[in-house]
């Protein structure tokens, strides 16, 4: 190894040794003077780069973060608060959708099902105990009235069935109760004109701002007992 | 959380000094080397988790801290490019034969063009080897050994020097 070779690299990285390094210095008496005099310049070097350091900076670091850390949790707590919000918010739509909404696509499902729940408290030899008065002070409601209750009429009152409030009136029939409903105009409820299970038939009337359904047994004629509402039946604006 | 606190700890308490001095280097300037450290730190705990090697803990802050300084140099244009040695703290007045001729030879580093000084920084300080040093400055390996050796043969220079400059200075 020659002597500038040597040179360069002990001044690039003085505490380098390999083989021919150490050869190199064990042979040459002028290049162990000349790491010693490197030796001494390191260490002036090594003294000067080491500027003193603030005492208290590393407690000012951990200091500071913590203040960081502390608001960064904040933020966190706040983010995770407005999502449960959120959360809610949402839960609360569902369920207020699953309540309200309309279960029954169009005005035959929802009469026969409104029938069947209800069907117990009816019986067809209930005696007749509405007046055409205390009938129209409930269809002021549907800003209708009747002009005669144009048969038995064994109950009339509001129902909240599946959402809807509707008027909900039972005539006695020739074997089994006749029911009539009269709910307000629904977007949500397709409007269809003949129905039928098999036991039961149904027809419905479109007015202005209400339907008009009739339900009874199939021996009912109900055809009959379409005309006779909408002979008796009588809209206000 | 406490975890990672802990882990924080340990490493300012490990580095804080040499990343001090390495930002000291950079800037010339002890506020704003306190200032990048801060920084640096800040950035290193939002990162933590990054951090797999601890080994590597010290060339990784390194880097953060390199490049929290040249974010300050986007940020503003202006001063700090020209080295004054008036910014330099004096110890003079109250300090020690040793402390003047390190005084001294301080403002011999500080003049070193950059290139030079920051692989003698990173070297002394750092203790890293030539490969580090060009892994951290995206250099290769031989462009590192050779800005090493002039950095040194500077101050050997000045060094040998100095004697006859004092004597000047001193009368």
């Amino acid at each position: 190894m020659d002597d500038l070779k040597f040179r360069r690299s002990m001044l690039a990285e003085p505490n380098y040794r390999d083989d021919a390094v150490n050869a190199a210095i064990k042979s040459d008496s002028a290049k162990q003077k000349f790491l010693q005099e490197l030796d001494t310049l390191e260490n002036k070097i090594e003294q000067a780069m080491h500027i003193p350091v603030p005492e208290d900076l590393a407690n000012k670091l951990i200091l500071r973060q913590t203040f960081a850390s502390h608001q960064q949790q904040k933020r966190k707590t706040r983010v995770r608060l407005s999502m449960a919000a959120s959360v809610a918010l949402v839960m609360g739509l569902t369920v207020n959708f699953m309540m309200f909404s309309s279960t029954y696509k169009n005005l035959g499902d929802y009469a026969i099902a409104h029938v069947n729940y209800e069907a117990s408290h009816f019986s067809n030899n209930d005696q007749p105990r509405v007046t055409l008065a205390s009938l129209n002070k409930k269809m002021a409601k549907f800003k209708g009235s009747f002009d005669s209750t144009f048969g038995s009429l064994i109950f009339a009152d509001y129902c909240r069935f599946d959402g809807s409030k509707s008027l909900h009136l039972v005539f006695q029939g020739q074997s089994s109760p006749v029911n009539i409903f009269i709910l307000p105009d629904d977007e949500d409820i397709k409007f269809i004109a003949n129905f039928a299970n098999d036991k039961l038939q149904g027809r419905s009337l479109n007015f202005n701002h209400s339907n008009i359904i009739l339900v009874g047994d199939k021996k009912e004629p109900i055809k009959q007992w379409q005309e006779r509402v909408s002979d008796h039946i009588t809209w206000s604006i | 959380m406490a975890k990672k606190q802990v882990r924080y700890e340990a490493l300012v308490k490990a580095l804080h000094a040499d990343l001090y001095r390495y930002g000291y280097w950079l800037c010339h300037d002890k506020h704003v080397a306190e200032d990048l450290v801060q920084e640096t730190f800040l950035r290193a705990w939002r990162a933590l988790d990054s951090l797999k090697d601890e080994k590597a803990a010290k060339s990784w802050l390194i880097t953060i801290l390199r490049r929290e300084n040249a974010r300050r140099f986007e940020r503003k244009r202006f001063d700090m490019s020209e080295y004054e040695e008036a910014t330099i703290a004096d110890v003079k007045a109250t300090s020690s034969e040793q402390e003047i001729e390190n005084y001294w030879l301080r403002g011999k580093i500080a003049q070193m063009p950059e290139e030079y000084r920051e692989p003698l920084v990173l070297q002394v300080i750092g203790g890293f080897s030539g490969e580090e040093i060009a892994g951290i400055l995206s250099l290769n390996k031989n462009t590192v050994m050779t800005r090493l050796f002039r950095a040194r043969n500077q101050l050997k220079e000045a060094v040998d020097d100095e004697p006859k400059l004092r004597g000047l200075h001193n009368g």
